[in-house]
């Protein structure tokens, strides 16, 4: 008879998806931070001699443009190179609907008896 | 009856080609064949699972392309446009978020979903939260939440597809002489015969075109939806996402050309104040001799009153009817160019424009722009906040901003509809590839969008008032001038493609929620195969149906709800399926509470707002924050409370879906 543990471990996928949410949680606010903090700073000015990068005024260039390549980079590295590659398993296709049926006839057989 | 001379031309009646019925009849024979293939696939796998799920077997082209066109809704190619072109530069702040949407509503929740899915052999979300927490209640909450939020979506969605075909059609002379029938028979039926319900919010019948188109666009999605299921829906959405990128592809540097160079483009704007709002007297100096028509979109101006003052420059922005015998025609709704260095343009010796053989008699000047027009607002289309015709502390406020950082990105991870997809994924390498994917088209379609329509703000001035005409206008402008106007049938195919593709994702959602989680799961769990299949086909039918029934005459306050319900879901969704995936201590009061919490105080920002500012769409900003990021809060305090004070989950469920399964014998 199998010895069943009471401190299994963790599902590695459980903690690799965690932890991959986190970093991106992560991106999100240092995104957020860059673009807000930057676009504040020198976008909301009068605009009548407003410089220009590239054609583009200069505080979209800094403010959006940029962290948008950058943003663009970092998101490939981290699926290049550290959201993992897991097994996600089987799919326990009507698995759930089984169980449902299961019940009804356990509630029948507990109402007929 | 005469037209005058002046008269815009139908969008893609351009050279007599009938562009748009061609590129039309093509795109819909495509998504037949699509929705047939799709169908001999049903037939070799486990129906249900096929039918909403393509049995979770998505490839890394057709994973990342059906999210991307999904997200990328009616709006990105007709209101995105718009938004550009009346406020400028600031709309490049709006969307920035759109730089990590992908890694966000992708990475955040796919692969955990993915395998919670599987794990209970889920193929809804309401299915997820059910399973993970075993209770009835919950799935049933969570399910009507949703239908209530995408059916109201879903009308719209009809109603925005129609008015893009509509908007194409116009002009083409096949498509004017069907809408003219149907609209008489419309009239007829709505007086004679008592349909009311042909008739519009304004006891008007319903315009024939629009009906026409309506039933067009309307039957076409619900029957390759219906028909082809899930894998229909994405491979139709990856023609789709093609032809979206195509058309940005193409526009861009044709944009870019005759603008003479982005500098140029900017340059012009940092001079630009918006336009203003006036009616006015047209006079042709001579009777006419017969009725006619003064056509939206003609230009007429008033000489200078000075030698060396400039002319005013008038776009009409709504038809006008005239008499044989008079000489005048007056309250015709116009926008007056107000721009310096555009009148100087526009009436110079290389003017693209055509004027009226008319002078301008009476002018009744409108409201200003509330922010914008004053002097010291000059170069609002180049900085933030941008101008706004109602809102004087301009269209984008800095914590308006910072909401749309929630809104795009963290608010999208929340959405229903995009979760479903993200169950759909074969294996976690085709995730990391598709963000990857998706991360690039969305760099290559958001940001040139606002390139090319900062660009049509010069290239076709006095626009406002016909936002929805700006992307098909512009398509077309733009290849005419290349030379290759038949291009613009391919270009205007993208707006029309992006509703399509989000349309037959929410029927899905919309018709499995009432298939899975109401009538197996919770009516007859034991139907057998067969009856849920025709189920399936009858509840997308139904679903499709009433939506389409709804939206021949919308309700008046159609536009408020669409508002509302848009990030409405999100704040609703987010946090309870995040606990659920994340948060082994979370028990179904955790969602539950979660659910309401965010739903409510949604709903009480749009309340207040009703109170304070006189209309439930114009919601009340706490802080100067948006209602979803207050609704995203709220959830999110309710969930980190609640579960504390909440027994524990059942030791089973925990074990389940959060620990390493025993090997299996």
């Amino acid at each position: 008879m199998p010895v069943m543990n009471d401190q299994p471990d963790y599902d590695p996928v459980f903690l690799h998806c965690r932890r991959e949410a986190i970093v991106i949680v992560g991106v999100w606010v240092a995104a957020m931070i860059w673009t807000l903090s930057s676009c504040a700073a020198t976008g909301y000015a009068d605009g009548q001699d407003v410089p220009t990068i590239f054609g583009m005024p200069s505080w979209v260039c800094w403010g959006i443009a940029l962290p948008w390549l950058v943003a663009d980079v970092v998101a490939i590295a981290l699926c290049l190179f550290y959201i993992r590659d897991d097994d996600l398993g089987v799919a326990h296709e009507g698995a759930d609907v089984a169980e449902d049926i299961r019940h009804r006839h356990e509630g029948e057989g507990d109402g007929n008896a | 009856m005469t037209i005058d001379s002046a008269a815009m031309p139908g969008i893609l009646a351009v050279g007599q080609s009938n562009a748009a019925l061609a590129t039309f009849i093509l795109y819909t024979l495509g998504v037949f064949v699509i929705a047939a293939l799709s169908n001999r696939l049903l037939q070799k796998k486990a129906f249900l699972s096929e039918y909403f799920l393509g049995s979770r077997g998505l490839g890394m082209w057709a994973f990342a392309l059906t999210f991307a066109a999904t997200s990328a809704s009616g709006g990105s190619f007709t209101g995105f446009p718009a938004k550009i072109y009346t406020h400028g530069w600031v709309l490049a702040l709006w969307i920035a978020s759109y730089m990590v949407v992908p890694v966000c509503t992708m990475g955040l929740l796919g692969k955990r979903i993915n395998q919670v899915a599987r794990m209970s052999g889920a193929i809804t979300v309401p299915d997820i939260l059910r399973d993970r927490f075993e209770s009835r209640f919950l799935g049933l909450m969570s399910t009507l939440l949703m239908v209530f939020f995408l059916v109201f979506n879903l009308v719209a969605q009809f109603k925005a597809g129609s008015l893009i075909l509509e908007t194409l059609l116009t002009g083409v002379e096949p498509f004017q002489t069907h809408a003219a029938r149907v609209g008489d028979w419309v009239s007829n039926a709505a007086k004679t015969d008592g349909w009311t319900f042909l008739l519009d919010a304004t006891g008007n019948p319903v315009d024939g075109g629009y009906l026409l188109c309506l039933m067009t666009f309307g039957i076409a999605v619900i029957f390759y939806t219906t028909y082809g299921g899930f894998h229909a829906v994405v491979w139709t959405d990856v023609m789709q996402g093609v032809v979206m990128v195509f058309g940005v592809a193409v526009m861009l540097p044709l944009a870019l050309m005759q603008v003479g160079g982005l500098e140029n483009a900017t340059q012009e704007l940092a001079q630009m104040v918006p336009p203003r709002p006036a009616t006015i007297c047209v006079d042709w100096g001579a009777q006419k001799t017969e009725d006619g028509v003064l056509p939206s979109g003609s230009w007429v101006q008033q000489p200078p009153a000075t030698a060396d003052g400039q002319p005013r420059l008038f776009r009409t922005t709504k038809s006008a009817l005239y008499a044989a015998g008079t000489s005048q025609v007056c309250g015709v709704e116009a926008l007056e160019i107000l721009s310096d260095n555009e009148i100087t343009r526009l009436t110079g010796p290389e003017s693209p424009l055509t004027f009226l053989d008319a002078g301008v008699a009476e002018i009744n000047e409108g409201d200003t722009y509330a922010y914008g027009s004053e002097e010291e607002h000059k170069g609002a289309y180049v900085t933030a906040p941008g101008p706004s015709r109602t809102d004087s502390t301009g269209f984008l406020p800095l914590g308006v901003a910072i909401s749309f950082f929630f809104m795009w990105a963290i608010s999208g991870s929340g959405q229903p509809q995009y979760m479903v997809r993200l169950m759909a994924f074969k294996d976690s390498q085709t995730l990391r590839r598709a963000i990857i994917t998706v991360t690039m088209y969305f760099s290559i379609i958001y940001f040139p969008l606002v390139i090319i329509f900062v660009c049509a703000r010069v290239l076709l001035p006095g626009m406002e008032n016909e936002p929805d005409r700006i992307m098909p206008q512009m398509a077309v402008l733009l290849t005419e001038n290349a030379g290759v106007g038949w291009l613009a049938g391919l270009l205007v195919a993208a707006p029309f493609a992006a509703v399509m593709s989000t349309v037959d994702s929410f029927l899905l959602v919309i018709s499995s929620s009432v298939v899975r989680d109401i009538y197996q799961r919770n009516i007859s769990p034991d139907a057998s195969e067969r009856t849920i299949k025709w189920m399936s086909y009858f509840c997308t039918l139904a679903v499709g149906l009433i939506a389409l029934f709804g939206a021949i005459s919308p309700p008046k306050f159609l536009q408020d709800i669409i508002v509302y319900v848009g990030s409405g879901l999100a704040a609703c969704f987010l946090f309870p399926v995040v606990a659920a995936l994340y948060w082994p201590r979370a028990n179904k009061w955790t969602c539950i509470v979660g659910m309401l919490g965010g739903f409510g105080a949604h709903l009480a920002m749009h309340l207040i707002g009703m109170q304070v500012n006189g209309s439930f769409v114009n919601a009340y900003r706490l802080f100067g924050l948006d209602p979803v990021v207050v609704g995203l809060v709220a959830s999110l305090l309710s969930v980190l409370i609640i579960t504390p004070l909440t027994p524990k989950p059942p030791e089973h469920l925990v074990r389940k879906y959060f620990y390493r399964q025993p090997a299996q014998s």
